[in-house]
């Protein structure tokens, strides 16, 4: 069959609901192909899906501990030994895409009982803030240590927003989930490096900016991409802490 | 072909048309959402949101890329004219299509945040510097306002309103929604970790859409050089020679290519031939490659219709093309190339009266 219209050849007038029969058998087995490729196709692309990792919301696992609030530059809370268990530093974030900075910045360095939900995935867990409430009579015993520093490295990874990464989306990093971290990171929620190579068997990181303060806007054009970055590295009880020197920073793919 | 604007003048073929189109986008998004989950490979599922996200945004992806293939499918091969009857359905559902994706995002990356999810959409990323980290949204946010201009503006109405040559013009906008979905795609969700299949298909639409275009375009220029027959006669001053009487089927057409953008359709009928321009006032589809239908030209896209010796669409219609003289030397056809004004009644030559 050619584009030329012949005599003998059929001629398909929408409008006419009797659809010559030569094209009858064609347009069925046009229809079905069409659907059962759809078809296929969708199998295809939705069963091949990059796993989008372990993380999420422990709704069944409440997080419920008394400790002390801190800004590191973001807010985290020190919570005490228990047992075996060492003293841990949870990242906090409050609901949705927002920080959890009004109740760090209440209770700074004051003791608290913390009621939320973690975000979880693998060793990085990330609480969701829900209840905060002022211990007067504070943590017995109890003083955080400090930061014990790792020296300098150069890591190579990813700098996502730590809620989304932990599992609040799934997937919650790569390029696709770029504007969404951008705007956690601008409401607060603490940006964590996730490193391709370890330290101390640690992947991810709490990011601060070479001096330990808070990081702006210039981490914007990096977030999401696969990047190369220098800085110290110091360990907070069992969270890694990089101070990033941004001036190193460097795209590589 | 109406007189009066109704939203769907429905017939069983477009009833078909659109069953088809419902059932396939309907299996499409049932097997993406409800089937395939059970055969990923994940630790935990993807979420809901954003599955249904992937769902619709690659469904409209493949619609348009089989949109942009209807065209030039049809002009290779004449089986696939019925796709382009209702193609305009086709395309609406499309624009719809986009819209539920283009909501998935912006009720779930751009939401629970106390910005403005509409400020959020446009604002939380302004790497426009960059190809890595692009802002890719605003290239879907681009191409789905095409789509729906072009949605909007698909009825007849606005065909009539605006002139058939604007209405093209707008409707070829297509082409610039589809490259700023390529792009949307290629900057966004392609990015992400290696996914060999998704990439695979992205890549065969784009060279399937580029190389059904690239092989209309050569086939087209083909013919064009193939039909340089019109040529200054010897005989007669001022008139080309379009071709043989026996080259024309009985109730069908020779094209003549004048220059780039002007075709005479030259039909052999009951004996008689008559010469019309090939562009039908509708959507300047090629009449040359219609048929005489009820003793009137039949356009092969939309079947509207014009009387062969004045080219003006049958009364109760209002629609009229221009004309040409046409004489015959012996079983050589001569053609005036002189266009006349839309509905000039031209006596037909009758076979067998040559000079």
């Amino acid at each position: 069959m050619t584009w030329r219209q012949t005599k003998d050849a059929p001629f398909y007038v929408g409008y006419l609901n009797a659809v010559p029969k030569q094209l009858v058998a064609f347009l069925v087995v046009f229809s079905v192909s069409f659907a059962g490729g759809l078809g296929i196709a969708a199998l295809a692309l939705s069963s091949t899906q990059n796993d989008p990792g372990d993380g999420g919301f422990q709704w069944g696992n409440r997080f419920e501990n008394a400790g002390i609030m801190e800004l590191r530059p973001y807010p985290v809370l020190r919570v005490p030994a228990d047992g075996e268990t060492p003293a841990r530093t949870y990242m906090l974030a409050g609901q949705g895409k927002r920080g959890a900075f009004n109740q760090a910045e209440t209770h700074e360095n004051g003791s608290v009982t913390l009621r939320g939900v973690p975000v979880k995935r693998g060793d990085l867990t990330m609480i969701q803030v829900g209840r905060v409430e002022a211990l007067e009579e504070g943590v017995a015993g109890f003083t955080p240590a400090d930061p014990v520093p790792l020296g300098r490295w150069k890591l190579t990874g990813e700098i996502c927003d730590g809620k989304c990464y932990a599992g609040a989306m799934r997937p919650g990093q790569g390029l696709a989930h770029k504007a969404c971290a951008d705007l956690c990171l601008t409401g607060g929620i603490p940006p964590v490096f996730v490193s391709s190579g370890p330290v101390e068997n640690r992947n991810f990181f709490l990011m601060a900016d070479k001096d330990g303060n808070l990081l702006g806007d210039e981490i914007n054009s990096l977030l999401a991409l696969y990047v190369e970055l220098e800085g110290d590295v110091e360990r907070l009880d069992d969270l890694m802490v990089f101070k990033v020197d941004l001036a190193t920073a460097r795209v590589l793919k | 072909m109406s007189v009066q604007y109704t939203p769907v003048i429905w017939n069983r073929n477009k009833i078909f048309y659109d069953a088809v189109l419902l059932i396939a986008v309907a299996l499409y998004l049932y097997i993406y959402i409800r089937v395939a989950p059970g055969y990923e490979d994940v630790t935990k599922p993807i979420d809901g949101a954003i599955l249904r996200m992937r769902a619709f945004g690659s469904c409209a992806f493949l619609m348009l890329t089989i949109i942009l293939c209807i065209g030039p499918l049809a002009r290779l091969d004449r089986r696939f004219l019925p796709l382009l009857y209702n193609r305009r359905h086709f395309g609406v559902m499309t624009a719809g299509i986009a819209a539920v994706h283009a909501n998935y995002v912006l009720t779930w990356y751009f939401n629970f945040s106390p910005v403005d999810r509409y400020v959020a959409l446009l604002s939380s990323n302004t790497s426009y510097g960059q190809i890595l980290g692009f802002p890719f949204e605003a290239l879907g946010i681009a191409a789905l306002l095409i789509l729906f201009v072009l949605a909007a503006t698909s009825h007849d109405f606005w065909l009539s309103f605006l002139g058939a040559p604007i209405w093209k013009a707008l409707h070829m906008f297509i082409y610039a929604a589809y490259v700023c979905v390529v792009l949307h795609v290629a900057l966004g969700a392609l990015q992400g970790a290696g996914d060999p299949i998704f990439t695979s298909i992205v890549a065969a639409c784009v060279v399937l859409v580029s190389g059904l275009h690239f092989a209309t375009g050569r086939m087209e220029a083909r013919r064009d050089r193939g039909e340089e027959t019109a040529k200054a006669s010897l005989q007669e001053k001022g008139w080309l020679v379009a071709g043989e009487i026996d080259e024309i089927d009985d109730d069908c057409a020779k094209v003549v290519t004048l220059s780039d953008d002007e075709r005479v359709a030259i039909f052999k009928y009951e004996g008689k031939l008559s010469a019309i321009t090939n562009a039908c006032a509708h959507q300047n589809g090629p009449l040359g490659e219609g048929k005489v239908l009820w003793g009137c030209i039949t356009c092969p896209w939309h079947g509207y219709q014009y009387n062969l010796t004045d080219g003006r669409a049958p009364a109760p219609f209002t629609e009229k093309i221009s004309t040409y003289r046409l004489k015959l030397i012996g079983s050589t056809i001569l053609l005036d190339p002189n266009a006349l004004p839309p509905g000039t009644h031209v006596d037909p030559v009758i076979i067998g009266e040559a000079a």
